[in-house]
């Protein structure tokens, strides 16, 4: 669904990722950690083209991403994406949130688009503010919201920026909780987090970055026992999950 | 002195931290007594400037008078006769008298048109098009009339209230587009565009709005082919509506300039396309942000038009000044001001109360 082959990313003089080569399969749930700096923003954000790669080809749901601007905006359809900081818009209500998109991109009608958006809603158990503006709710209502949002247009794959690092703590289950229910019904999803309780719980596959490179790529159970690189395991370690096996 | 007086006042006794205490009554009381003497002489001034008011504006005043000459007695107070006998020429200009209840519908057509398209059933834009293409169009046909057996009056006998409504409304509603897409384009990701018109509107801005009208009234004529030139009327109209854009394009930018950068990339990554995201995400919320300094530019606009003048226009204060501007009525200069001022206050509280009103039903907490 997702293929990067031999990406380059430059800020000016400083390279954001470095040859990445990457294949996400249907149905996978892709954890992204490393520390801060390390590309992992950076390598979600190309997959919708919110950011541009400069060389290297990407290729999402069977477009190429790059110059053809109908491609990105394609893909964009299909490619759900939650930000850290919800980005909800403040002039609409949850509900008209979770409807402009399908009705202006999908053309969907407006009771069509009402129904879809209540019905994520109370998947997100949060139907009952739909009335209300995002000021109104908690950071973790926002950023449930934010996820129904994105569902609603029905994507094929699920991108998420750090979904809980802007949340007090309290509020991370909540939205923990929602996306490990979207995992379980089989989402593709890419996931930038330092949740790594979630990436046990939840993933399938975890890839790890530092100085914008892939160094580890595996699954969560042999990437938390037994890291293979020094760098994964200093990660670990600050994160005070020192591997099992020391 | 605070000080000795405490002493005095309590037998010499003085204990810990009575005398600061002491010394902040006595000062106190003085100072309140400052205050009521100060209290005192305001409101004396305010009884006499009210009275004085009312004694010349109402009961010395001269309601009617054919020919002004009540109001050339020694102790005669305001002469309103002015206005009672006037107040055509100061409404409708030279407009042709037996033709002004024509300019008094259109007039009533603009002000019914600002006020429906303040509505919500007119807030879209296809809706909003269609109603002031209707009220111009109703205008204009009033106004210059050759249809519907109407008589034709020339554009340059259009005057008073009638013009000063129409260039506000015109100016409004065709400079608000293009301040928007001013704002867009400088905001353009090609640096050649957003420069150029960065540069046009610094341009714009640094000449006077007199020598825009002045060049567009009398210079222009001079110098293009008499098929490019149009009336008068229109072409300031068009020079009045980019200036008024130049400055607004810089209102609306600094509206996008305080949206978080988040919320682009949140309808990007939705899958809208720019001109979704610039209609539905992007102008409602800078519109929101810059809504008060929106309403002064409107504001200031209102009570720009009466520049019109310099160019041979007769705005409804020009027509004021046409109004006291024989023998009989030169004495009347106050009254006649007094009367325009209370016209252009009318309209311009009424878009400031407007503009309140927008903002309390914009902020969230209050929609329920």
């Amino acid at each position: 669904m997702i293929r990067f082959t031999a990406v380059n990313k430059f800020y000016g003089g400083f390279k954001a990722l470095n040859a990445v080569d990457l294949i996400v399969k249907e149905g996978e749930r892709v954890v992204v950690c490393g520390p801060s700096g390390s590309g992992k923003s950076t390598l979600i954000r190309c997959m919708n083209q919110l950011e541009q790669h400069d060389t290297g080809s990407i290729e999402v749901l069977g477009r190429t991403l790059g110059d053809d601007l109908r491609a990105t905006d394609q893909i964009r359809k299909d490619v759900g994406m939650v930000f850290q900081s919800f980005n909800l818009f403040p002039h609409m209500t949850v509900l008209e949130n979770c409807m402009i998109a399908p009705q202006l991109v999908r053309k969907q009608a407006a009771e069509n688009a009402k129904d879809v958006a209540m019905d994520f809603l109370n998947r997100v158990h949060i139907q009952d503010q739909a009335s209300k503006y995002p000021s109104q709710l908690s950071g973790g209502q926002q950023q449930r919201v934010a996820i129904a949002r994105a569902l609603c247009m029905s994507p094929k794959i699920m991108l998420f920026d750090e979904p809980t690092s802007a949340l007090d703590p309290e509020m991370i289950g909540e939205v923990l909780e929602v996306m490990t229910d979207l995992a379980e019904e089989g989402m593709t999803m890419v996931c930038v987090t330092h949740e790594m309780g979630f990436a046990k719980r939840a993933a399938d596959r975890i890839i790890f970055m530092s100085k914008g490179e892939i160094v580890e790529d595996g699954a969560p159970d042999d990437f938390f026992a037994s890291p293979k690189t020094e760098r994964a395991r200093s990660f670990l370690r600050r994160l005070d999950l020192t591997p099992s096996t020391h | 002195m605070a000080l000795v007086q405490f002493r005095d006042g309590n037998s010499g006794i003085v204990v810990g931290e009575q005398p600061a205490a002491g010394t902040s009554i006595s000062s106190k009381a003085r100072l309140n007594g400052i205050n009521l003497l100060v209290s005192a002489i305001a409101v004396a001034l305010i009884v006499w400037a009210l009275y004085w008011i009312v004694d010349w504006a109402v009961i010395r005043a001269v309601w009617t008078s054919e020919d002004g000459s009540a109001c050339r007695v020694a102790d005669a107070g305001a002469c309103w006769a002015v206005i009672h006998v006037r107040w055509r020429i100061i409404l409708f200009g030279l407009y042709p008298y037996d033709e002004q209840w024509r300019s008094a519908a259109a007039c009533l057509v603009i002000v019914v048109t600002a006020i429906l398209s303040c509505t919500r059933p007119f807030h879209t834009l296809a809706r909003l098009t269609l109603l002031w293409l209707v009220g111009f169009g109703s205008f204009i046909a009033l106004m210059r009339g050759g249809v519907l057996g109407l008589s034709s009056v020339s554009v340059n006998d259009w005057g008073g209230l009638s013009l000063t409504l129409f260039i506000f409304a015109a100016v409004s509603i065709t400079g608000m587009p293009l301040a928007i897409m001013l704002a867009l384009l400088r905001r353009s990701r090609l640096t050649l565009i957003g420069k150029t018109t960065a540069i046009i509107i610094d341009v714009v801005r640094a000449i006077p709005l007199l020598a825009i009208l002045f060049t567009v009234g009398v210079i222009i004529p001079f110098g293009l082919p008499d098929a490019l030139v149009g009336e008068k009327l229109y072409r300031v109209i068009a020079a009045f509506s980019l200036y008024f854009a130049c400055y607004q394009a810089e209102i609306i930018r600094s509206g996008f300039q305080a949206i978080p950068t988040g919320q682009e990339e949140a309808a990007q990554a939705l899958g809208m396309s720019y001109r979704q995201r610039v209609a539905y995400v992007l102008l409602p919320q800078a519109f929101k942000a810059v809504l008060p300094p929106t309403v002064n530019q409107f504001v200031i606009t209102f009570l720009e038009t009466s520049l019109v003048v310099v160019i041979g226009f007769f705005d409804v204060l020009a027509s004021g000044n046409a109004a006291f501007g024989t023998a009989k009525w030169g004495i009347a200069k106050i009254e006649v001001y007094l009367f325009v001022a209370a016209i252009f206050f009318t309209f311009t509280f009424s878009l400031s109360r407007y503009g309140a009103y927008l903002e309390r039903r914009g902020a969230p907490n209050a929609a329920k």
